[in-house]
């Protein structure tokens, strides 16, 4: 310490008179404007950082290790995913692979037969339809039940409405889907006078169920976090409740909005256990809201026990899988950015 | 004797059990500033934000006395918030644009008031901004974001906001508090060349002898003294209002 303490002084002796030390140091500029005709001089400089007690390095350790295990985590599902995956295109003992051209646009989906077809399409449009049902559900209504807890709501009503809303999203998904199958079908294939209740309008209901808290929750969030003070500024140049809410508060929060909408549309991609239950099954290409459906999900969920490990079908499930998990993976980055872009807007 | 823009009348003011002014009356004179000093607490930004109806929001606010603003009163029961609050600027202690671009933040007014023509709106974000001295610094960035400007040009773009109306009087709550020494001069130079009726609220008692005409000195809730700002700061009438701007306290 001492001695690096000391090196400046030393350093600027070198090139300096003593006299004019003071005011030189006083004026100081960048080290690199030197007097006319001298050189530029190079000022010995020391780094600072914080000290860390052993504790703090041994938290710091800690950490790091839970942050390498979740990366790791992800890394090995991801290789093992993929790595099954592969086998299904690339084939094997002889066997041709599947083309991703059959993969990805043959609705053809027969794992079982000889010889076998594994097109993804069917599956794929499944698992669409249903996610793009409840989200235009859901959506609206979570949003709804957003504004209304965020600038609506006396702190009285909100403090029964949250966390009703909160129970539903604790709601466990295998009860749901018992609902919609004991409950939902019926009343469906009666009114509607259908063959079956078990369709994309169930699912899709059993599913906005399940999204509707997601959303709601995630924007009420994002609502709140819009700062008090535009809408006090919104509320003194003669705006009333619902202009403020319309016309700051909401497009403020957009960002926060719209991903609230994408992570409760990751919901419904990922649930299996209701579409297993109440979407039918059925692997085509649905042509409305009342055909049955069988979503990349439940495939995954109804044929991974019925497969030989290493086989055709066990890979071709984990295309599924991997599909799937691309999918999740493209609309979290999604509403991340679209989070990080608002925000940015603030 | 002259009609005053805004005349307050034995004004008591609750917020729930407390009350935070007594028995206030003052008038506010057209085309002038009238700055409000006093400590934390003494209830001259309660005061201001009577004037514009911005404590409405406060729960439990209750209000007794009479405020009107050109004779009519701002709390009877004819009385409409969302017209005096137009008719009555405000600009915040922070600089609080919105999220939108500069344009969008000067037209919000105009709009909610049904202006919808773009050839009429661009008329009066000129106006307004040149209004308060900021067309010449950001007329080539209309369509930026206000949130990406400096504090200081931030802060005019909510007086430009403001006057986008063309209020009647414009109410600032220490509008500087939060900028910069050079940006507080801008502001302060155009609050002393706006011509309009201003009452500024402000922690700074140099702030308010060098903008004010006259001022008001709050103490506990009351209105300690009110009167020429030269009079107040060179010859004041109360022990209270000497002891606070000799610095004894606050």
């Amino acid at each position: 310490m001492t001695a690096d303490a000391a090196k400046p002084e030393a350093s600027r002796r070198d090139v300096e008179p003593p006299a004019a030390e003071r005011t030189t140091q006083a004026v100081a500029e960048p080290a690199s404007v030197a007097p006319a005709g001298q050189p530029p001089v190079e000022r010995p400089f020391v780094a600072l950082r914080p000290r860390l007690s052993p504790a703090e390095k041994g938290s710091r350790l800690f950490f790091l290790v839970c942050a390498v295990a979740a990366m790791g985590q992800m890394l090995l599902i991801m290789v093992f995913l993929f790595g099954e995956a592969a086998g299904l295109f690339l084939g094997q003992d002889g066997q041709p692979g599947v083309s991703l051209r059959d993969f990805f646009l043959s609705e053809d989906w027969y794992p079982t037969y000889d010889p076998p077809a594994f097109g993804a399409l069917a599956l794929l449009a499944g698992s669409l339809s249903v996610t793009v049902c409840s989200t235009l559900l859901a959506g609206p209504l979570g949003l709804g039940l957003a504004v209304y807890l965020a600038c609506v709501a006396g702190p009285r009503t909100r403090e029964w409405v949250k966390p009703a809303v909160e129970l539903l999203a604790a709601v466990p998904s295998v009860v749901l889907g018992l609902v919609g199958m004991a409950a939902v079908a019926p009343f469906l294939q009666n009114v509607l006078n259908l063959p079956t209740g078990l369709n994309v309008l169930n699912a899709s209901l059993i599913l906005t169920i399940m999204a509707t808290p997601t959303v709601a929750s995630l924007g009420e969030d994002a609502l709140t976090a819009v700062p008090k003070d535009i809408q006090d500024a919104s509320y003194a140049l003669g705006a009333t409740r619902w202009e403020t809410i319309w016309k700051v508060t909401v497009p403020a929060a957009l960002g926060g909005l719209s991903t609230a909408v994408i992570l409760g549309l990751g919901r419904s991609l990922g649930e299996t256990l209701v579409v297993l239950m109440v979407a039918g099954g059925a692997a085509h290409i649905p042509l409305s809201v009342f055909d049955s459906v069988r979503p990349l999900t439940s495939t995954l969920a109804a044929e991974m026990g019925e497969t030989a490990i290493g086989g055709r079908h066990y890979q071709a499930l984990f295309a599924l899988g991997a599909l799937l998990f691309v999918m999740t993976l493209a609309f979290n980055l999604l509403a991340w950015r679209l989070s990080r872009r608002w925000r940015s807007g603030r | 004797m002259v009609e005053p823009v805004i005349a307050a009348r034995e004004v008591d003011f609750w917020y729930g059990q407390f009350q935070a002014l007594r028995g206030v009356s003052l008038d506010i004179m057209d085309d002038e500033v009238t700055a409000m000093i006093g400590p934390s607490g003494c209830g001259k930004s309660t005061f201001l934000k009577l004037l514009n109806r911005m404590n409405d929001f406060v729960p439990g606010a209750r209000l007794a006395g009479e405020i009107l603003l050109r004779g009519q009163s701002i709390y009877g029961p004819e009385a409409d918030p969302v017209d005096i609050r137009r008719r009555v600027g405000m600009v915040f202690q922070r600089p609080n644009p919105f999220p939108k671009s500069i344009y969008d933040n000067i037209c919000y007014g105009p709009r909610l008031v049904g202006i919808r023509k773009a050839a009429e709106l661009d008329v009066v974000a000129e106006k307004a901004l040149r209004a308060a001295a900021l067309w010449d610094e950001v007329k080539d960035l209309l369509g930026k974001s206000a949130m990406e400007l400096s504090g200081g040009q931030q802060q005019r773009v909510c007086i430009a906001r403001a006057l986008a109306l063309e209020p009647d009087i414009l109410l600032m709550d220490e509008p500087t508090s939060a900028l910069d020494p050079i940006a507080t001069a801008k502001v302060e130079d155009w609050i002393r060349e706006a011509g309009m009726t201003i009452v500024i609220v402000t922690h700074n008692m140099q702030q308010a002898a060098r903008i004010s005409d006259r001022t008001a000195f709050f103490y506990m809730g009351e209105l300690a003294e009110y009167g020429p700002t030269m009079e107040l700061f060179t010859s004041p009438k109360e022990t209270r209002t000497e002891n606070y701007i000799t610095g004894r306290f606050g």
